[in-house]
């Protein structure tokens, strides 16, 4: 058996010519790649989408945290919504009626993502515990009058920076850990089924901040990290990333899929959202903001979101900013920070009703805010 | 019999029967009938509302310039003013007076909301308002740095009568079994290391010398056998760890063999080859001081029925199996204020509650996003341990890195961090002891960041006792010079950084009494901090510019 010593300078070797051969296929890329979906679409003649300032109007406040909203989530057909904040609740509101159903105290307050099940009937968080929590709304609480927690998923060696349901399936959930590594349990029996990355090859080399799974392929999922790449997975072969993305020069704090489930979009601490092709991998467009008049640093991008049709990139800014981008034309056609009852801190989390018809962004500023999209069947 | 319920508009204390009060209930609450004299066994003579008042309350009300000579009855209204049972004449308000707000929690005492005082006026001038007075009472202590775990479990157990509970030491048993194989290849993966060494060290010598080796042994080039060397049955055993290590799934395998495999883990540990590995400890990364506590017990820890006992717990690597974020509430007794005050206290009563939050270093980074989350703390407490300022570890990329040095870089990072921005720090230096022993032989400039470390020594003192009392330092050893040396650097850089002070405390992490200590220094930081602005910043009084008394 070789050495210890002889392995490691094997594997310094090996890293040392997969980082050239990186380097190579990164100019490859940029020579082949001749024009940008903006370009091309300038070129088509195509126009922005215009916005009356009544088509995106804050119908509702949600109110009711006491500490920053850190994350939200809808459910795919109730139009509920789960928010978790700072002062260690996550709490279900009925955006219809801006009622909560649920306020639920948190074992660690320390939360960082929240989501809710196919079918509405359970919520999961995850944060600073290093494990993922799993309430069933039908039980009932107990003599504090806190509801019982029915799972918790533990396993990861750092904080769960985001979790998603597997779409239609109840029982399996995919988590994105500060281990680096992605986790798909099997929510009944509470196991690991597998592990993307960690000490398999190609994962992640830092902190996991997002995912995204792929609504018309369930079974392939996109993770953004602190290692400024983008990997995609397929849930049956966990010990390969499927490809790696790369592109942005910042920590990715957030990825989505395209609605049509071949590309994806992402935002990140160099104050860019990118566009990427999921099955070539390239990077399509790349949608900057001006830079501001003081010069003061590039806010970051906290979170994305795409509208139904993917026309609109929704993308919440850590200034309180939330552009609407035209995704084809990449202008930045409504910025919902500057309309009047807006957020007055950062932008943490945003995400689209299922139907597309309303946009709910959450802050610092510890509320959450409503907005109805009027024309959001063309959108 | 139950406490009763929230805090809302003041008048009426409600009260535990027999207690001394515990929160303030509205004034319209239509509950039971009146109070009863003897409700909180208060033996004043005084009466508020009906009620004989502790001698705790009849401080608070002689420091609102309530005159209580003569064994006056009271009536105390919604709104803090008061008057004389039967008369007219508001005499004032009770809880117009600052220092009031501020002492009645020390003396485990209600005070009303801040959404309470119905004149309309902002409640108090105090610019940082007190934590306890809004709806959470919970000030937060943030432990980061190295040794925190150990600090944790000592609060844990000075403060809580039930330190951990059943899936705590479960989780504990869990790290102690699966460590035992960690130390265990550590220390194999040395073995083979030095075992290679020599062998080189010897092939070297064979070569250019293969004649006159000047040892009387023929073949002795040939010779593969050194002291570090075990037998082929062992080596297979080794071979299969370091395999498993190396692949990542240690722990995978382990602790779930641990039972099997333990008496093999023994044989091991004894052998001489590894005793001869472990005498070089100091050459191997990532092995604790507690490695062989440990080793030498691994059959009877690998047993099913294997329980925990107290130090096991303290000198475990870590507090969760999954080595994140770790918090234990801790509530303070009374603080002696030379305020005399007889009655007994129930915890439930004390309104001052900390939370000690221990987070892991591993993942920590500049810009660490998740430090965020604790822009609520109050404190920030960075533990080093002055005898890393010689000890190395490798990190993910192999490259060695003092360990001093990774604490130097972290505090910065940290320090710097715009969470912490306007943060009080304590730091908190530990492992004295293990520096006193090696300051002799390894000087305090191993460490590049002391490279100016020159002790005024007279000979007497070099060995690390002092005999003498000459020199500014008063009979100072020479470890609790360096120790100091260690702070001071620490002090001038953060101010470097910060332009602000930095407390520093010295700890013994092992010795209960010590952590407490500790603990108690930072809450007074804590305490200082909040009243600034009443007594105003007379640092002189408050912040001593020396570290406060070595304790080991």
């Amino acid at each position: 058996m070789a050495s210890v010593a002889e392995l490691k300078e094997k594997h310094a070797a090996a890293t040392a010519s997969v980082n050239s051969l990186r380097e190579r296929l990164r100019q490859r890329r940029q020579t082949l790649l001749d024009t940008d979906v903006e370009k091309y679409s300038k070129a088509q003649g195509r126009t922005a989408v215009s916005f009356n300032p009544t088509d995106l109007v804050c119908c509702r406040t949600l109110q009711g945290h006491s500490g920053k909203v850190y994350s939200l989530d809808w459910t795919p057909e109730k139009n509920w919504i789960v928010s978790a904040s700072q002062d260690g609740r996550l709490i279900v509101w009925n955006a219809l009626t801006s009622q909560k159903t649920h306020a639920i105290k948190l074992h660690c307050p320390w939360v960082m993502t929240c989501a809710f099940a196919p079918n509405g009937q359970s919520v999961a968080c995850g944060g600073l515990d290093s494990a993922c929590s799993i309430f069933n709304l039908s039980s009932q609480a107990d003599r504090d009058g806190n509801m019982p927690v029915s799972r918790v998923l533990t396993g990861h060696k750092g904080y769960v920076s985001s979790c998603q349901y597997v779409p239609d399936q109840e029982t399996r959930l995919i988590t994105g850990s500060g281990d680096q590594t992605c986790v798909l349990w099997d929510v009944t029996t509470g196991q690991r089924i597998s592990i993307f990355g960690g000490e398999f090859p190609s994962g992640h080399t830092a902190d996991v901040l997002s995912l995204s799974i792929n609504s018309l392929n369930t079974n392939m999922f996109i993770s953004g990290s602190c290692d400024t790449t983008v990997r995609l997975w397929d849930l049956r072969i966990a010990s390969r990333a499927v490809r790696t993305y790369h592109g942005h020069e910042g920590d990715i704090n957030s990825v989505k899929f395209f609605p049509d489930g071949q590309r994806f979009g992402t935002g990140s601490d160099d104050g860019t959202c990118r566009l990427f092709d999921m099955r070539t991998g390239h990077q399509l467009q790349v949608y900057n903001r001006e830079p501001d008049r003081n010069d003061n640093e590039l806010p970051i991008v906290t979170s994305v979101a795409f509208s139904i049709s993917g026309r609109l990139l929704f993308a919440g800014y850590s200034n309180g900013d939330c552009y609407v981008w035209d995704t084809l034309l990449a202008e930045m056609v409504l910025n919902l920070g500057t309309l009047q009852n807006s957020h007055e801190g950062r932008i943490s989390c945003l995400g689209l009703s299922s139907d597309g018809s309303a946009l709910c962004t959450g802050s610092w500023d510890k509320n959450l805010k409503l907005r109805g999209m009027a024309w959001h069947e063309l959108l | 019999m139950s406490s009763t319920t929230l805090v809302l508009n003041s008048s009426s204390i409600t009260l535990q029967e027999g207690h001394k009060p515990h929160c303030i209930i509205s004034a319209n609450l239509n509950v039971g009938g009146a109070l009863v004299q003897k409700a909180s066994n208060g033996s004043t003579g005084i009466l508020v509302n009906g009620r004989e008042i502790t001698k705790s309350e009849l401080q608070i009300l002689k420091l609102a310039g309530v005159q209580c000579a003569g064994k006056p009855h009271f009536w105390l209204n919604a709104d803090g003013s008061y008057q004389e049972e039967g008369q007219k004449t508001v005499k004032g308000k009770i809880w117009d007076k600052p220092i009031v707000k501020l002492l009645s929690p020390v003396l485990s005492l209600p005070t009303p909301n801040k959404m309470t005082n119905q004149c309309g006026e902002e409640a108090i001038n105090v610019v940082n308002r007190p934590e306890y007075l809004e709806q959470r009472t919970t000030q937060k202590l943030l432990l980061v740095g190295s040794g925190t775990s150990t600090i944790l479990k000592q609060a844990k157990f000075s403060y809580k009568s039930k330190p951990f509970s059943m899936d705590e030491c479960e989780d504990l048993k869990l790290i102690i079994q699966s460590n035992i194989y960690r130390y265990i290849g550590i220390l194999l993966e040395g073995r083979e290391r030095f075992e290679e060494e020599v062998l080189a060290d010897r092939r070297k010598l064979c070569q250019h010398d293969p004649s006159s080796s000047g040892r009387p042994e023929s073949g002795f080039c040939d010779e593969e056998v050194t002291e570090y060397s075990i037998v082929p049955r062992l080596k297979a055993f080794s071979d299969w760890i370091l395999k498993a290590m190396a692949l990542g799934n240690l722990e995978d395998i382990f602790p779930a063999a641990s039972r099997e495999y333990a008496p093999l883990v023994e044989e091991l540990w004894k052998d001489p080859a590894i005793q001869a590995t472990y005498r070089r400890r100091n050459e191997l990364p990532f092995l604790p001081s507690a490695a062989s506590y440990f080793l030498d017990r691994v059959v009877d820890i690998s047993r099913t029925e294997y329980e925990l006992c107290d130090i096991d717990i303290l000198y475990a690597d870590g507090i969760t199996s999954s080595d994140g974020l770790a918090s234990t509430d801790i509530s303070f007794p009374q603080l002696a204020l030379d305020l005399r005050v007889a009655d007994e206290l129930d915890p439930q009563d004390t309104l001052l509650r900390y939370q000690l939050i221990r987070i892991n270093n591993k993942g920590l980074r500049e810009n660490s996003k998740w430090l965020q989350m604790f822009d609520d703390v109050s404190l920030v407490i960075f533990c080093v341990a002055v005898s890393d300022y010689d000890e190395y570890y490798e990190d993910a990329n192999g490259t060695v890195v003092n360990k001093m040095i990774e604490s130097k870089q972290l505090f910065e990072s940290i320090a710097l961090h715009p969470t912490f921005e306007q943060m009080n720090f304590l730091l908190l230096l530990t492992k004295f002891d293990l520096l006193e022993q090696k300051i002799g032989k390894s000087p305090l400039t191993a460490c590049d960041w002391f490279a100016e470390f020159t002790p005024l020594v007279s000979r007497n003192l070099i060995d690390g006792t002092s005999r003498s009392k000459r020199g500014s330092h008063n009979g100072a050893s020479l470890a609790q010079m360096a120790a100091h040396y260690i702070g001071v650097k620490f002090k001038r850089l953060f101010h470097s950084l910060t332009e602000r002070k930095l407390y520093v405390s010295y700890v013994n992490a092992l010795d209960q009494q010590s952590v407490c200590s500790a603990i108690r220094y930072g809450r007074e930081i804590v305490k200082w901090e909040e009243e600034k602005p009443v007594f105003g910043s007379s640092e002189t009084v408050y912040s001593g510019d020396e570290p406060s008394s070595y304790s080991h």
